[in-house]
């Protein structure tokens, strides 16, 4: 699937100067400043990100201006950024819009659109959850009705999106409607009239959440009229695994974390860390991140691969990255004792991540069933 | 390095293709065929549990002749000289053949105290058990635990007292794995009651025919009997079957602990490899009439993902082997799972079962399962206990700081452990 394939030694020089700009740009005091403001990222590190280590490309095919690397090249940078917890459109705009326009297939809509995410310049986001939050095709009202202005294949659509990350921001809105063909996939201009966003309270400050209100809306069909539960099914595979990624890397930052702590805090005249009740803590939190980063590692290299069993693998990357995820987030907060439930201390910023994003595409009661779908179970 | 591990695999393939057959895939099965055993340990009445003994020695002996029966120990003793990550990449490749489980010679005596005897024996010693254990003439047991001494192995009670050349020896040794079918065993013997614990260990090579050694099978709650007591009473042991300094015993016994073999892939074997199969686990489900039970399925899911990203861990695990590079906490981490999910699945399927599990109907591959549910407690339980594997994990890979603990320094008997 991707053109090209980074060996172990050129994956760690990624990882390192990602991490290293990472630091420098995206420490505590950014995302803590960021996450209160409008836009919730800052617009000069994007530019940063595309000019010194061309990010938003890496993972676009080279015929649309990208870098050609693929979903385990993208997954270091996911788990580094995970773990930084930066504040940047690079989740909605690179895994979920220009995976779903590469999944539609639509070789004009790619042309169009892909090179400007690629070279930093367009913004995109992905919009398909309604109220419910669910990504069932099946759940999806929005409609969709020929534009009878007899503009060329003109669509306008009509309806209500909510948890679109980004969508206050977007430049380009991709929008799953419903046709009489049933889910397809739209381009909309994010200034485009009609088109209203608006900021929801999210849990977790650090990624942005709209609800997107749209009233005859122009639009253009991404990919063929109908297609858009097929795409969305592809999306989904591909959202997990890299969502896989980002927690893990937040899930081994909130052990590290721990660990440190443990380490250091004394009480009772040693260190908390000596105690068994600590110390079998933290290596609970071990085994479980060291399973959800192979996990996700293994998903990526599957994904990579274009193996038969990476929708299998995709989902048991989702599960066990969020279990782990939201384990280590608390287990951290616990092994700090009061200070971790402060707001000054960073502990609650991964706890909400974690949160929100083992409930981002439905959660438990979502992801159990889906892998055993994917299992044919 | 990648070089010099593809060419040593294609070597371990093909001697292993000149002698024996792939392995039948193990997770391929129909519901209601086949043996529908869930046995852990083995069940298998004496005689057929010798020829399984002599099938080892055989195929241990086979392995020898062909360069691979020690491939960590030095040529002089039929080694091979190679590293500790050639060994596990031919345990990897190996478990893709239908070959002898030679488990009771290797996983104690080749694995752990072969190694133990080359580092602290005399050289006699030397010279004649290690060729005689890896050509699998000779097998090694491990007089380590005591009843009042398990998880703190360093309180051991069972006295050897010097006598002229010789030591004699009095105690009890639980636990022991293999000791009815061994020539010798390394036991971990109290010297210097009145030094700190970890100062007054001596170790001693025993061979097992000397008068006063008594091998007890020991009945687990299983039913069956794969562990041993061995009661000592007036072991005469030469001087010269001593393992290291007088005294200094802890230092052997670390080694032979240091060198308790992690395993990649080869976990996967047996009939319990099964237990952790999606096809297996939802044939049972439908098997029940439980298959559309979302609680159930909720459980389910859970059980596949610990079992799948274990499967990811090991993978990648074997593929740094074969790259050349030593796998890292996978290891450990994933010795902490196999238990972990072994025990989770066997509790996941008698509540599938239900009334199943508590009274044999006669239906295939339903009542099987309980061989494991009650072999379950002990993967928790042996090799080091589940606390004190995530004490290591702590210790070793997150550096977190040790149990301060009085007992290392005052005498041994005033710790009131001395019979």
């Amino acid at each position: 699937m991707s053109v090209g394939a980074a060996d172990e030694s050129e994956l760690s020089e990624l990882r390192s100067a990602v991490r290293d700009f990472l630091e420098a740009k995206s420490p505590e005091e950014a995302v803590r400043k960021l996450m209160e403001s409008e836009p919730r990222y800052d617009p000069a590190v994007w530019a940063q990100l595309t000019e010194q280590l061309r990010l938003p490309g890496l993972a676009i095919p080279e015929e649309y201006g990208g870098d050609g690397f693929g979903p385990v090249e993208l997954g270091v940078v996911l788990e580094e950024m995970g773990r930084a917890l930066l504040c940047a459109p690079f989740f909605a705009t690179v895994v979920l819009a220009a995976q779903a326009l590469l999944a539609s297939g639509d070789a004009e809509a790619c042309a169009r659109f892909l090179p400007g995410i690629a070279a930093g310049a367009t913004t995109a986001t992905l919009a398909v959850a309604e109220n419910s939050g669910s990504w069932d095709p099946a759940l999806i009202s929005a409609r969709a009705v020929r534009d009878g202005e007899g503009g060329e294949g003109g669509w306008r659509l009509t309806g209500r999106k909510s948890f679109v990350i980004d969508g206050t921001t977007a430049d380009l809105v991709l929008v799953v409607a419903r046709t009489v063909g049933g889910p397809s996939l739209f381009a909309v201009d994010g200034t485009a009239p009609g088109l209203t966003a608006e900021s929801m309270e999210t849990l977790d400050a650090t990624r942005a959440m709209a609800r997107l209100t749209l009233d005859a809306v122009p639009a253009t069909l991404i990919g063929s009229d109908g297609s858009g539960g097929r795409i969305m099914a592809k999306v989904l595979d591909f959202a997990s695994v890299a969502l896989a990624a980002e927690q893990s890397g937040g899930a081994r930052r909130c052990l590290e974390t721990a660990a440190e702590y443990a380490r250091t805090r004394h009480q009772f005249g040693r260190p908390i860390g000596s105690f068994q009740a600590v110390k079998h803590k933290c290596a609970d939190m071990l085994v479980q991140v060291e399973l959800a980063e192979a996990a996700s590692r293994e998903a990526a290299r599957l994904a990579a691969e274009g193996s038969p069993d990476y929708p299998v693998a995709a989902g048991v990357a989702h599960v066990a990255c969020s279990r782990a995820y939201m384990f280590t987030a608390m287990e951290n907060i616990h092994v700090h004792g009061g200070i971790g439930f402060t707001w000054e201390h960073p502990a609650h910023l991964y706890f909400r991540r974690a949160k929100s994003s083992q409930l981002l595409f439905g959660g438990p009661a979502v992801y159990h069933e889906r892998l055993l779908d994917r299992l044919g179970i | 390095m990648e070089h010099d591990m593809q060419a040593f695999a294609a070597e371990v393939r093909s001697f292993l293709d000149a002698h024996v057959a792939k392995a039948p895939d193990r997770t391929a099965f129909t519901w209601g065929e086949g043996d529908d055993s869930m046995a852990y340990f083995s069940s298998l009445p004496p005689e057929e549990e010798r020829e399984q003994v002599r099938r080892a020695r055989e195929w241990q002996r086979i392995r020898y002749e062909n360069g691979f029966g020690w491939i960590t120990g030095p040529p002089v003793y039929g080694g091979r000289g190679l590293t500790p990550v050639h060994d596990l990449l031919y345990d990897a490749i190996e478990s893709e053949y239908d070959v002898a489980d030679t488990g009771t010679l290797s996983v104690i005596g080749l694995g752990m105290i072969g190694p133990t005897i080359l580092a602290h024996a005399a050289q006699p010693l030397k010279d004649h058990w290690l060729p005689a254990m890896y050509r699998g003439d000779a097998i090694a047991c491990q007089l380590f635990s005591e009843p009042g001494a398990g998880s703190d192995l360093a309180s051991v009670t069972t006295r050897a007292v010097r006598d002229g050349e010789d030591w004699v020896l009095n105690g009890q040794k639980v636990w022991t794995s293999v000791a009815q079918h061994s020539q010798i065993g390394l036991a971990l013997t109290r010297t210097n009651p009145d030094a700190p614990k970890h100062r007054g260990i001596t170790a001693f090579l025993v061979p097992m025919d000397t008068p006063g050694v008594e091998v007890r099978p020991l009945r687990q709650m299983t039913g069956g009997a794969d562990f041993n007591e061995v009661f000592l009473t007036d072991v005469r042991i030469p001087d010269n079957h001593r393992l290291g300094e007088v005294d200094g015993g802890w230092t052997v016994a670390l080694t032979t602990l240091m060198n308790e073999r992690a395993t990649v892939g080869s976990e996967g074997a047996g009939p319990v490899a099964a237990a952790l199969s999606p096809d297996r686990l939802s044939a049972l489900m439908r098997a029940t009439w439980t298959w559309d039970d979302r609680a159930l399925r909720g459980r389910l899911a859970e059980l596949l993902v610990d079992v799948l990203a274990t499967e990811h861990l090991n993978a990648r695990a074997l593929r740094k082997l074969h790259a050349g590079v030593a796998p890292g906490p996978e290891m450990s981490v994933s010795k902490l799972l196999y238990g972990q999910n072994l025990t989770k699945a066997a509790h996941f399927v008698s509540d599938v079962l239900g009334p199943r599990a508590i009274a044999d109907t006669g239906q295939w591959g339903t009542y099987a399962w309980t061989e494991l549910l009650l072999a379950t407690p002990a993967l928790r339980i042996l090799g080091g206990t589940e606390e004190i594997m995530k004490n290591i994990l702590a210790e070793r890979v997150l550096g977190l700081p040790k149990e301060p603990g009085i007992d290392t320094k005052s005498p041994f008997r005033e710790l009131g452990g001395v019979a």
